[in-house]
């Protein structure tokens, strides 16, 4: 009996306990501010890859990738483009990536995320800095950590130490400051044609990886396969960058 | 085998990369065994038993798992690399000769130190046997081209003497993580400022303003009176310059150089994630 009443005592703050915690849950699932992607989002990794290896049916191909994920998220009004380059052939001159994507500042989908000390973190990539234009800028390095490339849901990239797949490798066919290869080596995939023979200059969205930190020129794959890539390390995701 | 982890997830990254991922799901799985062990609490063993791994390299390099507590007051050059050599000499690496990487600045009777010059050669290797540089021309990235690279110091391989990652920005978020009191008591709070007192290219800060707490022997704090500069270094303000070994923070991620601190006390370098801890390179 003296159970019983105990019992009958407790319960209710069980079910209070249980109802707080239920509408806790819930208050946290509902979508603010800081849950859906910003409008400001200049800057994404494409959170899915076109999935033909290193054909993206060329620049127009990804180009057109980028635009419809990010339209998909709301920020289809921006023209975006993929940061690739390709290289020179006869009668046809080279394209640098970073010349495609406008002067930025460029901010990723969490751009107005406010810490919880009323912080504005990530601060935007800054085309000098991304490229490391002079020395200090390149030894100093840019805010483009794992953490800021985040897809166009504002979703991590999985990369070494997270689950498998490991999907950092992304594809831009570029050097160490944006520009395409001038040597007669593939590193575009025959300029974003090939599902087969050839290789692709890939960065690493986490900076991790082939004993440097290069987001946009860590190592070349061979072979230029949807399994060729994934064999390195990547889906072919790649960078997309709104131009205005 | 996987080193062990004091709790923190520790992927292992053998530095190269994509092809080895049957290895890493090998290493998950021990490092959930490593992960029951740290609970029962036999953890530490095996991590001293373990560094420099079985066929490995030897540790060259380590951050150093605790601070000396006082601030930017760290009894000079001579003090640090006598906190380096400690806790190398407590794992079992004490047979080096360790030197802090610090920098300090021109006095009318001294000149200044470049903690470049300070580190031997390399290469330097972390406590899994993973090159971190292969020399100080790549360590600090001195051409354009080693620069726009990078060296291989990230969040995984910026280990400490016992082999555990050093909690970085986005670990364990709490509003009270800039508060000492609490951060001294909870081990995996974001503590990854690192001292350098140097430049981005490990060299000593040649302006005036104090960039290494006062060479390293103060634990003072600007006069509650002063006007606010930030983090950047200014007239009679106590400050030291810092880096990152997670490479995520003060929007550029550089692992020696990326801003001031608040102060030279304890408290002040908690305020914006430090607590004092150093980079400790084997000179040979």
């Amino acid at each position: 009996m003296r159970k019983i009443i105990r019992w009958v005592l407790i319960s209710p703050l069980l079910v209070l306990t249980a109802l707080n915690t239920a509408f806790t849950q819930d208050s946290e699932n509902m979508p603010d501010s800081q849950d859906i992607p910003s409008s400001l989002m200049t800057f994404f990794v494409t959170s899915e890859p076109i999935g033909d290896g290193g054909n993206l049916g060329g620049l127009e191909g990804a180009d057109g990738h980028c635009q419809a994920l990010a339209a998909a998220v709301g920020a289809g009004d921006k023209t975006w483009r993929a940061y690739l380059s390709t290289q020179a052939r006869p009668g046809q001159p080279a394209v640098n990536a970073r010349d495609r994507i406008g002067s930025g500042p460029w901010f990723h989908s969490r751009a107005r995320l406010i810490d919880y000390l009323g912080r504005q973190l990530n601060r935007p990539i800054i085309q000098s800095q991304i490229h490391g234009d002079t020395l200090v800028e390149a030894q100093r390095g840019s805010n483009m950590t794992k953490e800021f490339s985040l897809t166009e849901h504002g979703e991590l990239v999985n990369g070494i130490g997270d689950p498998l797949p490991n999907r950092h490798d992304i594809l831009t066919g570029s050097q160490t400051d944006g520009r395409a290869f001038t040597d007669s080596e593939d590193r575009t995939c025959n300029n974003w044609t090939s599902n087969d023979e050839g290789s692709a200059q890939v960065g690493h969205s986490d900076r991790v990886g082939n004993g440097n930190m290069s987001w946009n020129s860590s190592h070349a794959t061979t072979g230029c396969s949807q399994n060729d890539l994934v064999s390195w390390g990547g889906v072919g995701l790649f960078y997309c960058f709104a131009v205005d | 085998m996987s080193c062990g982890v004091n709790g923190l997830r520790r992927p292992i990254t053998s530095g190269h990369d994509g092809r080895d991922d049957q290895l890493e799901v090998h290493v998950k799985k021990f490092s959930i065994l490593a992960a029951i062990l740290a609970l029962s609490g036999l953890q530490s063993s095996v991590a001293i038993a373990q560094h420099g791994m079985p066929g490995g390299t030897p540790m060259t390099f380590f951050v150093t798992s605790e601070p000396i507590g006082d601030g930017g007051n760290l009894g000079g050059l001579a003090g640090a690399d006598a906190h380096c050599q400690n806790l190398a000499g407590i794992v079992g690496a004490g047979d080096r000769i360790w030197h802090a990487y610090l920098s300090t600045q021109a006095r009318s009777d001294q000149p200044a130190v470049n903690a470049r010059d300070r580190i031997g050669t390399g290469p330097w290797y972390n406590f899994d046997g993973v090159m971190i540089a292969r020399d100080v021309a790549h360590l600090h990235g001195d051409t354009l081209e080693l620069a726009r690279l990078g060296n291989n110091l990230t969040k995984q391989s910026g280990l400490t003497e016992k082999g555990q990652i050093v909690p970085g920005l986005n670990d364990y978020k709490h509003p009270r993580d800039g508060d000492w009191e609490y951060v001294r008591t909870t081990p995996y709070s974001n503590r990854h400022e690192v001292l350098t007192g140097s430049q981005t290219d490990g060299r000593a800060f040649s302006e005036e303003f104090d960039y290494t707490c006062d060479n390293w022997t103060s634990n003072g704090d600007p006069d509650p009176g002063q006007p606010p500069t930030g983090l950047a270094a200014g007239p009679g303000r106590p400050n030291a310059q810092i880096g990152f070994p997670d490479r995520n923070g003060g929007g550029d991620g550089s692992w020696n150089s990326s801003h001031g601190t608040r102060g030279c006390s304890q408290t002040s370098l908690v305020r914006t994630h430090g607590v004092g801890k150093l980079y400790c390179f084997a000179t040979n």
